[in-house]
């Protein structure tokens, strides 16, 4: 095929053999011979190559942008000097993969609230819950339709967490407050709704002695497990037919004149002791492991059935975040009171240095989310108002999103193609379109 | 041995060969001896006549020995006497050294005869100590130095030092510079005299065994030779062991000669008759004696007593160089030497050193004191080279930079200044500090006075000039809750307490107790009785306190309002948070109170103020008392109400003053920028003082476990410091200036106004008169 008509003629450069290749289905898949491309081409410059490619095969064909792999590194400069960087030879045939390039595409309509967004959880594909600081968790069906307001909260919404979403109809989610307390509501998602449908929980999980920083539910089961300020980690029941509970919380209820009757109470399972500071994440994604993330500059792994920690990654600086995936769902990304954020990978025996750390950001990161699918893929926010996408292919971020005004205090992955954040700019903002394979 | 000898002598040089013909001498003296020898029966009828002769001898010996003295007095009798009488004895004796005599030459008969008698004395005293072997010996050498007489002079000639130069002449050297040499010198005509094949010890032995005259045989090393000492030269060696003069001749007692006669001159020197005086005593003489014995009963002379020895002592630690500097005390001071004329001022220099036009041309442009001095020039010869024109000029001020120009000798110390630096530890070494800071708390609108942490590190409060006290979360930066005080706050504290949370703010007159709504509801509703007061006044208190302080409920606040008969600075709770002492700088000698929040009671501290009081701050674990007045810090023991210690600070106003946790160490921060730290186990004088802000230091604090400590300045800086408290009393507080943390700005001349750690992470926070309050991370 005859490419270099297409490509600028430029004489003074040098040119590398190279041969387009890709995962991806068939009507994005170029002919696999090699041509000559300029070496100071830039990866927009590849990424036209392979779009004038797919032009010549379909005639339709829309560009797109790619992204370029070589060696199973993200090409961030241009192809001459990352060949130098990365010492390899440009004599052969260099195999450059392209991958859909990692960028939202469509910003949709904010979510606005009353005051702080403090916590975001969009692990349901329907829908999207959020916290407040103005005591209320939000439960919206797509960017700006609020479906339910859940309402009972004498302190900021801490933390929220989805429990369950095998039940299409009657979803539990789980709240953590600064008013000491986990609450724990139940909505019907499909029920139609014009105005957002005020809630109440039904079940109050009480027993920490400080504010309740950070929920997260066992992924398959029923139980949440919470941290707080007061260093422990409480694991909770979330099942209704707690029948002692329920008698007692009513009598205590109907002592103090209160109305509803149907708020049930629950005491801690079990409590994980061993952090000196505030617990200020926590994350259950396998049913016998928790890991944390607190103040005290660790990182803990809990075995549930026992309640000892497990392994202990010493950080150095105050923790924010937490979240496991990526490859094998082992990785510990964490990101604190410092402009970096680590990965860990604990499979490593021997050392706790971090695999990876990303530092674009300028400020504390107060969430790290991993794609739920992808290995490579994960989003930090930070309180400079970025949030930013990571490909750990690459030390520089696929593409930073600069919409907030303020500090970012949650983020989190929605449909598995969106990035959803909230900040103290009371704005949730939801960005779609990130074509993750 | 002597095969060995002859094959030295083939290999030897010619002198080898003279050797070989001595020996062959020797060999033959040697033959002579045997043949001697096979002759002795013959001669032994001369030896018993000789013994006969030895006999009278000896009588004639002791005879003289005894008359020793008697013959030195009158030596000219007694010689003719002796003469006489042992004439014919002495005349055989003579006979058999008269060979050695004549070489010596006989000045006088009657001497040598003595000198004869003695030599012969002397002979036989050795003969004593020898054995009867030796005797005959001695004879034999006698009869053999007879025979031998023609090549025993021929061996003094060349033996004898004094007669004939040696033949080595390498000089007075250390023998040992040829002992690696195979040649012992040089002879006189320079040529190289080699070195004689040593024996070996046993053949040596041996030949000396066999040798009779062995024992006259000297070893000369300086000519590498073996020597033999003649008979002249034993007696010598004799005379020298008895001590009397080497030289035979010599007479230790010879006669006084007194030349100058004048018994029988015709006139005496003088002719005056001997003067009077000589006979009397003198007069002069006397009296001076009895002045000096006046004058010694007086006491006046005193003798000189045995001086008391001194024990001498010496610094054993001292400097040497200063004794040695004060020895030379006036020491030379050299004049600067001036420049030595180099190549270009050659008067025809080397073509590369003479400037071109160019150069020359640049020179002009230059100013005077670049331009160089001296403008090489070229001439062709000498007699072109015209006067110098600046010589007079030129050695005229030479001598005036001499003599006017006073010269000191500069002591340079010579240490690279790098040393002198104190050892710190990088400041790598002492992470964590905080350094950068990425979160500000807005909201205040005027200058924020005073922050305070929570103290779990969840909060914290600040007191602003706009009459507003606010909380802050401290993860997010989000105000949670705001009272409108109405005046001014001066300073906000947290009860430190973790049951009790509750706010202590100085605002105006006022110090409010708040009530911060945290912590769970049991928590709440003891904070709520406590705040609640039950009597609106306290009449039944203490008159005068009445006037000085009352109790009033703020319902608005919800609290409790202290009012205080003059402004309130600042407020410091005791570590229980029962306890709070309340500062008024204007209060006079009612300056300090202490209120117990329990009971509301309101009670003036037992101590006498010295000075205008400035803060006050409770100890951190014992129930000690710090009173910061303008100059001073006064410790007091609140249970034996006593001063315990008073730190003097030399500074001249103190602005604020923290407690190590430890208890043992305090900072205090002053108004002309100057921070003190205070070791109170070491003294009452600082023990570090650090001078870094340019400006007032409006704050100083600790933090709670890591070894930090920070203070804050006007000139809208805080500085951070590690300081290290040691548990080993031994070892001193290590202080490293760590970080200055920037980012406030200057508002009406104030900068940062107050500063805090976070109680659990090395975070600082500052406020600033900006009404930002920020959060510096590590």
């Amino acid at each position: 095929m005859e490419t270099h008509i297409e490509t600028p003629e430029d004489d003074n450069s040098r040119r590398v053999q190279v041969r387009f290749v890709t995962k991806l289905n068939s009507p994005l898949k170029v002919p696999s011979n090699s041509i000559a491309i300029p070496s100071n081409l830039t990866r927009f410059g590849l990424s036209s190559v392979v779009n004038n490619l797919l032009q010549a095969v379909n005639p339709e064909w829309k560009t797109e942008p790619f992204d370029f792999l070589i060696n199973g590194e993200l090409v961030r400069m241009s192809l001459e000097q990352f060949l130098l960087a990365k010492g390899i030879s440009a004599e052969k045939i260099l195999e450059i993969e392209y991958i859909k390039a990692v960028v939202p595409q469509k910003e949709e309509e904010p979510s606005l609230h009353d005051d702080w967004v403090s916590a975001v959880d969009g692990s349901n594909p329907g829908f999207f819950l959020t916290g407040c600081y103005d005591n209320l968790g939000r439960v919206w069906k797509s960017g700006g339709f609020c479906t339910h307001i859940l309402e009972g909260h004498s302190g900021a919404v801490s933390s929220v967490s989805i429990i369950n979403t095998d039940g299409v109809k009657h979803v539990t989610v789980a709240t953590a407050s600064k008013d000491q307390t986990v609450r724990l509501w139940k909505f019907d998602t499909e029920e139609p709704v014009i105005h957002p449908k005020k809630i109440r929980s039904f079940k109050i999980l009480r027993g920490h002695k400080a504010s309740v920083q950070s929920v997260a539910a066992q992924t398959p089961g029923d139980m949440v497990c919470s941290g707080s300020w007061d260093c422990t980690i409480n694991l909770w029941r979330t099942n209704e037919s707690n029948a002692e509970g329920d008698q007692v919380s009513i009598k205590k209820r109907k002592g103090n004149n209160q109305i509803d009757e149907s708020q049930l109470e629950g005491e801690a399972v079990s409590t994980l002791v061993g952090h000196t500071q505030c617990v200020s994440s926590v994350v259950w994604p396998q049913q016998e492991t928790i890991y944390s993330a607190s103040w005290d500059h660790s990182v803990r792994t809990w075995d549930v059935e026992t309640g000892k920690d497990i392994s202990d990654i010493f950080c150095g600086k105050a923790l924010n975040c937490i979240d496991v995936g990526g490859e094998g769902s082992a990785l510990i990304a964490a990101g604190g009171s410092d402009p970096v954020l680590r990965i860990w990978d604990p499979r490593k025996p021997g050392t706790s240095a971090p695999v990876f750390q990303f530092s674009s950001h300028n400020s504390w990161i107060s969430a790290c989310k991993w794609h739920d699918k992808s290995w490579f893929h994960l989003i930090s926010a930070s309180y400079d108002g970025k949030v930013m996408l990571w490909d750990l292919r690459t030390a520089w971020p696929l593409s930073v999103i600069d919409s907030h005004k303020d500090k970012v205090m949650c983020a989190d992955w929605w449909r598995g193609d969106s990035v959803i954040s909230g900040g103290a700019d009371s704005k949730l903002c939801i960005y779609s379109g990130i074509p993750i394979q | 041995m002597r095969a060995g000898k002859k094959v030295s002598a083939e290999v030897s040089s010619p002198k080898k060969k003279e050797k070989k013909n001595k020996n062959k001498q020797e060999n033959e003296e040697k033959e002579n001896e045997m043949a001697n020898k096979t002759q002795l029966k013959k001669v032994q009828s001369d030896k018993q006549k000789q013994s006969s002769v030895k006999k009278h001898d000896e009588e004639g010996q002791k005879l003289q020995r005894g008359k020793e003295r008697r013959k030195e007095e009158d030596l000219d009798n007694e010689s003719e006497s002796g003469s006489d009488s042992d004439e014919s004895d002495y005349q055989d004796f003579s006979e058999d050294i008269s060979g050695d005599y004549e070489s010596l030459g006989q000045s006088d008969d009657g001497e040598s005869e003595s000198e004869g008698g003695q030599s012969k004395s002397s002979g036989d005293e050795v003969h004593g100590d020898n054995d009867d072997e030796d005797n005959v010996d001695d004879h034999h050498r006698e009869d053999q130095s007879d025979g031998s007489e023609d090549h025993q002079g021929v061996e003094e000639s060349d033996s004898s030092e004094d007669e004939v130069a040696p033949r080595n002449t390498i000089g007075d050297v250390p023998l040992e510079w040829y002992k690696d040499e195979k040649h012992i010198g040089y002879d006189i005509s320079g040529k190289k005299i080699n070195k004689k094949e040593r024996q070996d010890k046993l053949a040596s032995f041996l030949a000396n065994v066999d040798d009779s005259k062995n024992w006259r045989k000297i070893y000369d090393e300086y000519n590498d030779e073996e020597v033999e000492l003649t008979k002249e030269e034993t007696r010598l060696i004799r005379r020298l062991l008895k001590g009397k003069a080497p030289h035979g001749d010599f007479d230790p007692y010879a006669d006084y000669v007194d030349w100058f006669k004048y018994d029988d001159a015709l006139h005496p020197l003088s002719n005056a008759p001997e003067p009077k005086r000589r006979f009397i005593p003198s007069k002069w003489e006397s009296k001076k004696v009895v002045q000096y014995v006046r004058a010694i009963r007086k006491g006046l002379i005193k003798f000189d007593e045995p001086k008391e020895e001194k024990p001498q002592f010496y610094l054993l630690w001292g400097d040497d160089s200063s004794a040695a500097e004060k020895a030379n005390r006036l020491a030379y001071i050299p004049a600067p030497k001036s420049k030595l004329p180099g190549h270009e001022e050659s008067y025809n220099p080397s073509l590369e050193y003479i400037p071109t036009q160019e150069e020359l041309n640049s020179y002009q442009l230059m100013y005077d004191e670049d331009r160089p001095k001296f403008i090489p020039k070229r001439f062709t010869s000498f007699r072109s080279i015209p006067a110098y024109e600046n010589g007079v000029k030129e050695s005229f001020e030479r001598c005036m930079d001499l003599y006017l120009c006073p010269r000191v000798r500069k002591k340079r110390v010579n240490i690279d200044p790098e040393t002198l630096k104190p050892k710190l530890p990088s400041r790598k070494d002492l992470k964590p500090y905080p350094t950068t800071c990425y979160l500000e708390y807005k909201g205040h609108k005027g200058a924020v006075m005073s922050i305070s942490t929570e103290a779990s590190g969840q909060w914290i409060a600040s007191g602003s000039s706009d009459g507003t006290v606010r909380i802050w979360e401290v993860e997010s930066g989000r105000c949670l809750k705001v009272w409108e005080i109405g005046e001014a706050v001066q300073s906000v504290v947290w009860n430190p307490s973790p049951e009790l949370p509750v706010l202590a703010v100085a605002a105006g007159l006022d110090v409010l107790i708040l009530n911060t709504g945290f912590g769970s509801e049991e928590e709440q509703k003891r904070v709520k009785e406590l705040l609640r007061l039950e009597i609106p006044t306290a009449p039944d208190g203490i008159d005068n306190m009445a006037s000085i302080v009352s109790w009033l409920q703020d319902e608005r606040l919800e609290g409790i309002r202290l009012r205080h008969f003059k402004n309130v600075s600042s407020v410091e709770w005791h570590r229980r948070g029962d306890y709070l002492s309340t500062v008024m700088p204007a209060g006079e000698s009612r300056a300090i109170i202490m209120h117990q929040l329990s009971k509301k009671l309101s009670h003036r501290i037992p101590f006498k103020l010295h000075g205008l009081p400035v803060s006050s701050v409770f100890h951190p674990t014992r129930s000690v008392f710090f009173i910061s007045t303008k100059k001073n810090i006064r410790v007091y023991d609140l249970l034996k109400q006593k001063l315990i210690k008073k730190l003097e600070t030399g500074l001249k106003e103190v602005s604020s003053i923290a407690i190590h946790p430890a208890g043992d160490n305090v900072i205090v921060g002053s108004r002309e920028g100057k921070l003190c730290w205070f070791d109170m186990d070491l003294s009452s004088k600082p023990y570090r003082v650090l001078k870094c802000h340019p400006k007032d230091i409006t704050n100083v604090a600790f933090h709670r476990s890591y070894p930090l400590f920070a203070s804050c300045s006007d000139d809208c800086t805080a500085y951070v410091f590690h300081g290290m408290v040691y548990s080993d009393l031994n070892q001193n507080p290590l202080i490293v200036p760590l970080e200055i943390l920037r980012g406030h700005t200057s508002s009406n001349g104030r900068g940062v106004l107050d500063c805090k750690f976070h109680p659990r992470q090395p975070w600082l926070f500052t406020a600033g008169a900006d009404s930002v309050i920020r959060l510096f991370c590590h």
